[in-house]
């Protein structure tokens, strides 16, 4: 909100300059965004001069008539002055600036020839003084009681500071000049001088002249209504349209001008109606009725329901109740008698109009947040004071008042004890007392506490503590010491979810992964492409490609791959700690978020090094970095074909297994699914579910004594037959045919065969517990290994190490 | 008791000795005079031919020559043998200054490290860590904080929903309300989270993370949340950091407070990143509001209790000078690589 600084300072005595009373309000909680000079930058030293005559005329120059003016500034001082502007005439008051001033946009200005003329200055446009766009209407004209050699600044009342305060949601009645004064009354302890509310009444009284009508009590608990007749609807005065300005409104009439200043001045919104179109200058305030159509008067054609509020008259609507006003009913120029409306509006009912409508006006701001039931009585006063005084109204006697919920009085005790236990300190009660009565509230003793009476305007206090937060914030939070308070001793400990997730990241980036973190939100369109669309939908999402959340692992780092790729990152090795999110029937919000490692990889095993060949990394690598985080927590799973998620090409999907259940499952991601994502290259990925499976942390290994006698290592490789086997068949059976002296197996090379068949190699180790293996041992067991298994899976032992 | 032929085929050798120019060279000349048809053992083997009165002359000379030979040839050989080792060195010298053989590494996300940085801080002050759902109830992420139905506290944190009741959660107090339910005091919990709200801008994100942090016990005041947010800070942000607590407003805490960190980068002069001011805006706090305490069940009159909350994302973006937050969610590698 913009707050004019020399407006508070109309009522309150303070002599701090803008920029010091901005910061006594931001330590006070009032957020001050910025203090803003009236005045363009770079305007000095112009003044009102008088062009005391027109001498001569010095022909054509771009359009214009050049004229050489006499113009006097200060004193007996004259310049010689060439212009151009249509509206130059002798006796006019104008903006000049005489050598040495600065202009905004020019510079210092200088005497200068013009057409062989010595121009001694420059009478300004409103462009030229940075004041606005005008330039071609002419020179910015002043009134003629403008004093002749005056500063042009101060003159146009632009010596000032405009403030841009955010007020929080609980400090309605600081969105106005006086609330904003109040404050910084409270903080400095200077007087606060309210606005003059005197009104002078005419014979007739206002109820004789209008009636009010409450039918939705709970909508609107008071309605007032004054009756100005006589009223002339023209511009309002200078001085009003340019604090309007600087307070970022829109000058339209006298009438309506005086409503928003009042509104700007006082923080309560007011609202004229042409009495002339009120039928029977009746005013009732009803529901509105369902469906019902009212065109607003910024022209909108809207439809209210029965949930909405609205002023109407015995035929029709007239406004919408504490948000704007009727198009049917507005103050024209034909305007002769105004119904001036100040009223308290339900602050949810209203915020619910404005919103379900999407209608935002000042007057809504100020009714949800709460406006002042008591105080608009005093709006009232001073709008018609000003109606009467620049519109020539008269004010017809008193107020019609429907107030049919009384305000009842907020009595708040605070206890001084409060205040310490709170904060850990507190002022003496004699400061407390004079800080909450600064701030307008009334205080008396009671004993070592205070019996506060909370005003109408601070709907925000409510209990005691509040009243502890106005003490300190007034006396100052520097004033609160730093304590640490009593160490309690007890074991405090990351959770286990935390502890589990940070061992995933140590494994991962240790074998050269990066971590990402990817939005939770899901493109319906890619999640489609996974085969896994999302059951959780956002009702207001910022975007279709963001309007689910996400229901499959890998949906993020598929972005993040795409994204790489695309940015010529050769080798892409990516992983995330993510959930995904799902309905279930348990729980308060019917949705589960189960957790998930997912790692990918696409490109290069690792960028290009001189010592290692480029190799691109492949389901093996997703496979090994599955198994080196299951290590971890002790796990050496077997590999089942196929699994649960999709997303994976069907002849390269598999699960890893312990003891039956499943703790992961990798792959190559299905040629569909990436092309959804915008890659071309594979993509290899592995996923692991870590509320289930994967343990928190790894069991406690147990020891094994190490063998005291020599291992012995024999090699064997097999051609593979036309009945394919697997590695891990083949390996099993190796097991089950050598016995319990074989300590160690491993495949140590797969290759094709001329013929096509593949060859299948793996090293054995030997080892007793009570002896050393004598050769002749383990070339039987070897032998006997090496034929049952070819025989049985139907493979061709190849030469290998002959016994 | 040289004798003219031995001598001859001695000075032969000799020569081809002092000629050779390897090791190679040497070895063959051992072997075409010493070797098992070699010259001196010929003159040797054929001593039975001789005369006897010639046999001793020749066989002392030959045994002579063959021993200064062999002794030559040794010489010889292991000096050529190390010239050869030298220079074969020097051929396959080392370059040390190739880059090194790493094993490979990968990079812990910038918020990641911020968040254990954040988290291990208040663990060692004695805090344990909770966690919640990211989907919640009204119930839990507004009313049981005080922010009712209508009212305009709401417009401070624009919210996704998924149903009239069930959101993404906008702040992670709704953790507090979980934790508290779920304990009596004391209680020091710390609980890091993803969030959301319905925002976007360089310096918005519709998902970020928080940090919560509060305290509940029978003697707990907002000196002891200054206090410690001020250690906080200083291990946060290094021993000469300052904190700055400002009056506010959240619907959840009374009285609130607004905390700014000395500008670490200006060191309070004013600059660029803490717009002039000296200050940099860090997080949110206040005393539990009593409403909320009774909300979980706890009586206000008993208990107390502080809070606060702050955005890993603003604080990362604070300490690593990041300018737009959407870098944090694009995971570009040229990025992520910068925090490894």
């Amino acid at each position: 909100m913009k707050i004019p600084y020399g407006w508070v300072r109309e009522f309150v005595d303070v002599k701090l300059s803008a920029q010091d009373a901005a910061d006594r309000l931001v330590n006070a909680g009032l957020e001050v965004a910025s203090v803003t000079p009236l005045a363009p930058s770079g305007l000095r030293g112009v003044v009102v001069g008088e062009i005391e005559s027109v001498e001569r005329e010095l022909g054509e120059s771009r359009g214009h008539r050049l004229m050489v003016c006499r113009v006097r500034a200060r004193g007996a001082q004259r310049f010689s002055v060439v212009c151009g502007a249509p509206n130059t005439r002798a006796g006019a008051r104008a903006a000049f600036a005489p050598p040495g001033a600065t202009l905004p946009g020019l510079g210092v200005v200088a005497a200068k020839k013009i057409h062989g003329v010595e121009s001694e200055g420059i009478l300004c446009s409103e462009r030229e003084l940075g004041l606005g766009d005008e330039h071609e209407a002419g020179l910015l004209l002043l009134d003629g009681d403008a004093v002749v050699g005056a500063d042009l600044v101060k003159q146009l009342g632009l010596d000032d500071h405009v403030l841009e305060i955010e007020i929080t949601p609980n400090r309605p009645d600081c969105l106005s000049v006086l609330g904003v004064a109040r404050e910084l009354a409270a903080l400095t302890g200077a007087r606060l001088r309210p606005p003059d509310l005197r009104l002078r009444e005419d014979q007739r009284r206002a109820t004789e002249l209008a009636r009010v009508r409450i039918e939705a009590p709970d909508f609107c608990p008071r309605y007032t209504l004054r009756v100005i007749d006589g009223v002339r609807v023209a511009p309002s005065p200078a001085w009003m349209q340019s604090r309007l300005r600087a307070a970022g409104l829109r000058p339209i009439s006298n009438v309506v001008d005086i409503t928003n200043y009042v509104l700007w001045e006082l923080g309560h919104p007011l609202h004229a109606f042409d009495a002339a179109r009120v039928t029977d200058a009746t005013i009732i305030v009803r529901r509105a009725r369902p469906a019902e159509p009212f065109t607003t008067l910024d022209g909108q054609r809207r439809t209210l329901d029965a949930s909405m509020c609205v002023i109407a008259d015995s035929e029709r609507t007239v406004g919408l109740a504490g948000v704007m006003g009727g198009e049917n009913s507005e103050v024209t120029e034909a305007t002769t008698r105004v119904l001036l409306e100040s009223a308290y509006f339900d602050p949810g009912t209203t915020r619910r109009t404005s919103r379900t409508l999407g209608l935002k006006t000042d007057a809504a701001y100020r009714f949800e947040r709460g406006a002042d039931i008591e105080g608009l009585v005093d709006a009232s006063a001073r709008a018609a004071r000003l109606v009467a005084e620049l519109a020539g109204g008269v004010v017809a006697r008193g107020m019609i008042d429907v107030y049919p919920r009384k305000r009842r009085p907020v009595r708040v005790r605070l206890r001084m004890a409060r205040v310490k236990r709170v904060l850990g300190v507190a002022p003496p009660a004699a400061q407390a007392r004079r800080i909450l009565t600064g701030l307008g509230l009334g205080v008396r003793a009671r004993g070592a506490d205070l019996e506060v009476s909370v005003p109408s305007f601070r709907r925000d206090l409510a209990i005691e503590d509040d009243l502890v937060e106005e003490v300190i914030r007034v006396w100052g939070y520097d004033r609160i010491p730093t304590t640490v308070g009593r160490v309690s001793v007890a074991l405090a400990r990351d959770s286990d979810r935390g502890r589990q997730e940070r061992t995933v990241r140590q494994v991962l980036v240790g074998a050269g992964l990066s971590e990402c973190v990817t939005y939770a939100f899901s493109d319906p369109v890619r999640a489609g492409a996974l085969g896994a669309s999302s059951a959780l939908k956002l009702l207001n999402p910022l975007s279709q490609d963001a309007s689910a959340l996400r229901a499959h692992p890998l949906e993020g780092l598929l972005g993040v791959i795409g994204t790489n790729l695309r940015r010529q990152a050769p080798a892409v090795c990516v992983f995330e700690i993510c959930r995904t999110y799902e309905r279930d029937v348990a729980g308060d919000t019917e949705t589960a978020e189960p957790r998930w490692v997912a790692l990918a990889l696409a490109g290069a095993r690792a960028d290009a090094a001189w010592h290692t060949p480029a190799a691109a990394a492949d389901v093996y690598d997703a496979k090994g970095l599955a198994e080196l985080v299951l290590a971890e927590f002790g796990f050496r799973p077997e590999t089942k074909t196929g699994g649960q998620l999709s997303g994976f090409e069907p002849d390269s999907h598999a699960t890893l297994v312990v003891a039956g259940a499943a703790l992961g499952e990798f792959g190559e991601v299905a040629a569909s699914t990436r092309e959804a994502f915008g890659i071309d290259a594979p993509v290899f990925a592995a996923v692991l579910p870590l509320d289930r499976g994967v343990p928190i942390a790894r069991q406690t290994p147990r020891y094994a004594p190490l063998p005291r006698f020599p291992a012995v290592q024999r090699d064997m490789a097999f051609a593979m037959g036309e009945r394919p086997v697997t590695a891990a068949a083949i390996a099993e059976a190796i097991r089950a045919e050598a016995g319990p002296l074989l300590r160690g197996l491993a495949v140590f090379d797969v290759f094709p065969l001329p013929d096509g068949r593949r060859s299948i190699a793996f090293r054995l180790t030997f080892q007793a517990d009570d002896r050393t293996l004598t050769d002749d041992e383990v070339n039987v067991i070897h032998a006997r290994v090496a034929q049952r298994v070819g025989d049985a899976r139907g493979l061709t032992l190849r030469g290998g190490e002959a016994p | 008791m040289s004798h003219p032929r031995v001598e001859a085929v001695a000075a032969e050798a000799r020569a081809a000795i002092g000629a050779a120019a390897s090791s190679a060279e040497l070895e063959a000349i051992r072997v075409r005079y010493l070797g098992r048809s070699g010259e001196v053992t010929q003159i040797l083997k054929s001593l039975g031919s001789l005369a006897p009165e010639e046999r001793p002359q020749v066989g002392a000379a030959a045994n002579e020559a063959k021993r200064e030979l062999e002794e030559l040839l040794e010489r010889r050989l292991d000096a050529a043998r190390a010239a050869e080792r030298r220079r074969q060195r020097e051929r396959e010298r080392p370059d040390l200054t190739l880059p090194g053989r790493r094993p490979p590494r990968g990079s812990l996300h910038p918020l990641t490290r911020v968040r254990e940085e954040i988290v291990t801080i208040f663990t060692g002050l004695g805090f344990s860590v909770a966690e919640g759902p990211e989907i919640e109830t009204d119930a839990y992420n507004f009313e049981a904080l005080n922010i009712p139905r209508d009212h305009p506290a709401r417009d401070m944190q624009d919210t996704f929903y998924l149903s009239p009741e069930t959101l993404l959660r906008t702040h992670t107090s709704p953790v507090q309300i979980r934790a508290m339910r779920a304990q009596k005091p004391p209680v020091r919990i710390i609980c890091p989270g993803v969030v959301y709200r319905r925002d976007a801008d360089i310096t918005h994100s519709p998902m970020f993370h928080q940090v919560e942090g509060f305290a509940v016990d029978h003697d707990v005041t907002m000196a002891d949340l200054k206090g410690t947010l001020d250690l906080f800070a200083r291990e946060m942000f290094g021993p000469r950091s300052k904190i700055r607590f400002r009056p506010s407003f959240f619907p959840f805490t009374e009285p609130s407070a607004e905390v700014d960190v000395v500008c670490f980068l200006c060191a309070g002069a004013g600059c660029r990143v803490c717009s002039q001011s000296g200050w940099l805006e860090i997080l949110g706090s206040g005393m539990v509001h009593p409403q909320v305490l009774k909300n979980v069940g706890y009586d206000p009159e008993e208990v107390t209790g502080w809070a606060f909350g702050m955005g890993i994302e603003r604080i990362a973006m604070l300490k690593y000078g990041v300018d737009d937050i959407r870098l944090f969610f694009e995971n570009d590698l040229r990025f992520l690589n910068q925090f490894a």
